[in-house]
């Protein structure tokens, strides 16, 4: 069985602007190992974003290949789930309709569907919910629908750009835990692109760190600790990282 | 300076009072006040009543329309041509909007031509209305549907032009293929607009459906106001006029009603 072998080799992107093409991604390599979880850490307008989107098949590259299993990624697929920070939860339907969204394509039965969209929500802990449209729920509930429905469709890849940064801290901590459980038990290969250096340090296997525009990682760290983790707990590994992680981020600090 | 206690703004008593009343009492308020402003005038004697009726001859005249039945068999015919028309129009209206919105090849033949005859009065097709169907119903059809369609059509393809990419993005890599994304991703989406343009297309409805009556008709509100003008009973034209009103009010408040239990989703 194929699993989620994402590569990304010399990939670049370039849109088109006023003043001629922009690049958004300077050509960036970066290979995913099945069941991996990596967070992509980087300035603002680096390029992440738009990594992210080129693996989802949203946008086309300029140069360079990506492929998923050693098919090439021409579009967007079931196979690369994507959780946006802005939901994307269709408002017409109800947490439960959303969910049976991403069942359709399996052409199950009436009774089926219905019943593997119910434990697709019981997983997030939203059952009690169902029958809600999104309007009705807070962001951190939103958040959990979208992770079911995107679990729920079956990837093999998991893209998530900045999927916490609009909840409070609380909700924050919930979602991390509730993630985490979830990739352990379908152990899809995640690509989590965020702004929190914690958060990186907390959820991923292995973090990359970007350059300022246009981007390309210039380091990569491989994080072999237990789940669930604490800053405090494992300090001794962690917060060294931590603060080489902040001095990436910000090389003009000084001066600033 | 965010700790500084912002004096609170207390509002004049009369100003909190209406603004207090809800529901009907706002309507109510604001007719009531008209009413009194009419019966003033009129009652002071100062245009005659020949020009400027009264409340009372206005309400006598709505009295003997309805008596000698000519006013429900009116607003039957009229209704029946607004509701057929703004039927075809707006059936036409969506799918075309929802054709050119989507089909690349379709928006090029026709959204150039279609924008350019948004600008033309619904008036001024009248005369060619009858030249091409009569002065019967065809012609008033005809300028109704043609109203309503450009209107539905220009709002649903607007619809059709701002769904959020987010939807399509979530809706692709969910698996679901281009038929069951347009159905069930891409329409719900474009709804509140299509909606807004059908309430649109109700109003339009009426507008150009008087315009049609009132030039070559032998039945309807707005022939009525014609054949009120040449016995130059103002007292029935402002039964009709105000008739016209109340009916137009009614049908947007009901299209309105259904709208926002179709698009429930939609705040604001
Ligand atoms: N559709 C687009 N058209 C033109 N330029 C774009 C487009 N999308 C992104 N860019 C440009 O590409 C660069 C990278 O943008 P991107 O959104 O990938 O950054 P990011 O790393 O995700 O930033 P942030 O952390 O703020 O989300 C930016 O300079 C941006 O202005
Ligand atoms: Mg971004």
């Amino acid at each position: 069985m194929s699993s989620g072998h994402v590569r990304v080799d010399h990939l670049s992107i370039t849109f088109a602007g006023k003043q001629g093409p922009v690049t958004a991604l300077a050509p960036t390599t970066l290979h995913l190992a099945p069941g991996s979880f990596t967070a992509l850490i980087g300035p603002s307008g680096c390029g992440k974003s738009t990594l992210m989107n080129a693996i989802a098949g949203f946008v086309q590259p300029a140069g360079g290949a990506m492929t998923l299993d050693n098919t090439e990624i021409t579009g967007p697929s079931p196979d690369v789930g994507v959780i946006f920070q802005q939901y994307a939860l269709f408002p017409w339907f109800t947490a439960l309709g959303n969910v049976k969204f991403a069942l359709k394509r399996l052409g199950l039965p009436r009774a089926e569907l219905h019943d593997r969209a119910m434990a697709a929500l019981e997983e997030v802990n939203l059952a009690q919910h169902a029958a809600k449209f999104p309007g009705q729920l807070s962001g951190g509930m939103k958040q959990r629908v979208a992770i079911a429905r995107t679990f729920a469709a079956g990837p093999k890849v998991l893209l998530m750009d900045e999927p916490f940064a609009a909840l409070d801290a609380q909700t924050r901590i919930v979602m991390h835990h509730l993630l985490t459980d979830i990739w352990q038990k379908h152990r899809a290969t995640v690509l989590f692109v965020t702004h929190d250096v914690d958060e990186a340090l907390l959820l991923a296997d292995r973090v990359c760190v970007m350059s300022q525009a246009p981007g390309r990682i210039i380091r990569d760290y491989a994080l072999d600790l237990p789940r669930p983790r604490s800053l405090r707990a494992q300090a001794d590994v962690l917060l060294p990282i931590r603060d080489e992680i902040i001095t990436l981020l910000h090389p003009t600090h000084a001066d600033a | 300076m965010a700790d500084v206690p912002q004096p609170r703004r207390v509002r004049p008593k009369l100003a909190m009072g209406l603004a207090g009343a809800t529901g009907l009492g706002r309507p109510l308020l604001s007719f009531g006040f008209i009413l009194t402003l009419w019966i003033a005038v009129t009652g002071a004697g100062l245009v005659p009543e020949q020009i400027f009726p009264s409340p009372l001859s206005v309400w006598q005249a709505t009295v003997e329309m309805a008596a000698n039945g000519t006013l429900a068999t009116d607003l039957a015919v009229s209704m029946r041509r607004a509701a057929i028309g703004f039927g075809i129009g707006s059936v036409l209206g969506v799918t075309l909007g929802l054709l050119t919105g989507r089909v690349a090849l379709v928006r090029a033949l026709l959204n150039p031509f279609l924008t350019l005859l948004r600008p033309i009065p619904a008036i001024a097709l009248v005369p060619v209305a009858i030249v091409w169907f009569g002065i019967g119903e065809g012609s008033k059809y005809f300028v109704v549907s043609y109203t309503v369609f450009l209107t539905v059509w220009f709002n649903t393809h607007h619809g059709m032009e701002y769904i959020p990419d987010i939807y399509l993005r979530a809706s692709r890599s969910l698996g679901a293929s281009r038929m069951r994304e347009f159905l069930t991703v891409v329409i719900p989406a474009a709804a509140p607009h299509i909606v807004a343009g059908l309430r649109l297309g109700v109003a339009l409805a009426f507008l150009s459906l008087v315009a049609a009556e009132l030039s070559g008709a032998s039945s309807g509100l707005g022939h009525r106001l014609q054949e009120a003008r040449q016995y130059i009973r103002t007292d029935r034209m402002f039964a009709l006029l105000i008739i016209l009103g109340a009916l137009g009010a009614t049908v947007d408040l009901i299209v309105q009603w259904v709208g926002r239990k179709l698009v429930h989703w939609q705040q604001g």
